[in-house]
């Protein structure tokens, strides 16, 4: 199991991002599937860190990510100790995506591209923190990894 | 992995180049392009992204502001997008609120 630790910042952002390719990349993911996966934690990341409310200086506005991988699929957690947030109870823009964009309410976005970007999203609040998990399967020919 | 926007308004049009990472980090800087070039009142505005790698929602929302901005009768063009970024615009349903083109082509946007 792979591990990284962030301050709640946006300047994190791309560590995260770094992160979440290279475990993708150990996976044997595709392209397409890494993307995702990397857009995915990326919206969930910026969400906890722009509405988590983290309690500053406290040592406890840090980020915990943690990717692992068995045959079948590559898992990545997301962890922070802000208020409860369950993704998976805020409405999803599809009512709107319809709508010429200036008619759309504005949030929502980036949930919706996290929980689409996978093929399993789990959520759980776990000792005083929001623990997301997002699950994509890898390629069948890829084995056992490196 | 460094972010950029580069703006330019020539009769009318208004250009801006991203290169890099559009994430919530960058995108004001995206943002500020787009208010540069809304002071000059173009008519259109094309988006080259031949060298952007990434964007996240962020920068789907800076596409709105740009919209609100500049008022619907400015085309907004997306030129050269990758596939993947193609593939957010289209989940998202913005296909519908610009111009998507593989390649700038000057007798559609310029005409």
């Amino acid at each position: 199991m792979d591990e990284l630790r962030v301050t709640a910042k946006l300047e994190v952002l791309s560590s995260i991002g770094a992160f979440v390719l290279k475990a993708a990349e150990n996976a044997g993911l595709d392209r397409r599937a890494a993307y995702r996966l990397r857009l995915a934690v990326d919206e969930m990341a910026t969400n906890i860190i722009v509405h988590g409310n983290p309690l500053e200086h406290s040592g406890d506005d840090e980020i915990r990510l943690t990717s692992e991988m068995n045959d079948q699929s590559l898992t990545i957690t997301l962890e922070d100790r802000g208020p409860e947030f369950n993704p998976l109870e805020h409405e999803t823009p599809e009512g709107h995506i319809d709508k010429p964009m200036e008619q759309r309410p504005i949030g929502g976005l980036g949930v919706f591209l996290a929980i689409r970007g996978v093929d399993r999203f789990l959520y759980e609040r776990v000792n005083d923190r929001n623990r997301s998990t997002f699950i994509v399967h890898r390629p069948a020919t890829t084995g056992n990894g490196r | 992995m460094a972010f950029s926007a580069t703006a330019e308004v020539t009769n009318g049009i208004a250009r801006i180049t991203l290169d890099g990472e559009l994430d919530a980090s960058s995108a004001p800087d995206f943002k500020a392009a787009i208010e540069k070039v809304a002071a000059d009142k173009p008519r259109r505005l094309v988006l080259m992204l031949e060298g952007l790698e990434f964007m996240a929602s962020a920068g789907l929302r800076v596409l709105i502001f740009a919209k609100q901005k500049l008022g619907s009768g400015t085309d907004i063009y997306v030129v050269g997008a990758r596939p993947a970024i193609v593939e957010t615009l289209e989940m998202t349903g913005f296909q519908h609120s610009v111009v998507m083109l593989p390649a700038y082509d000057a007798a559609q946007i310029e005409g």
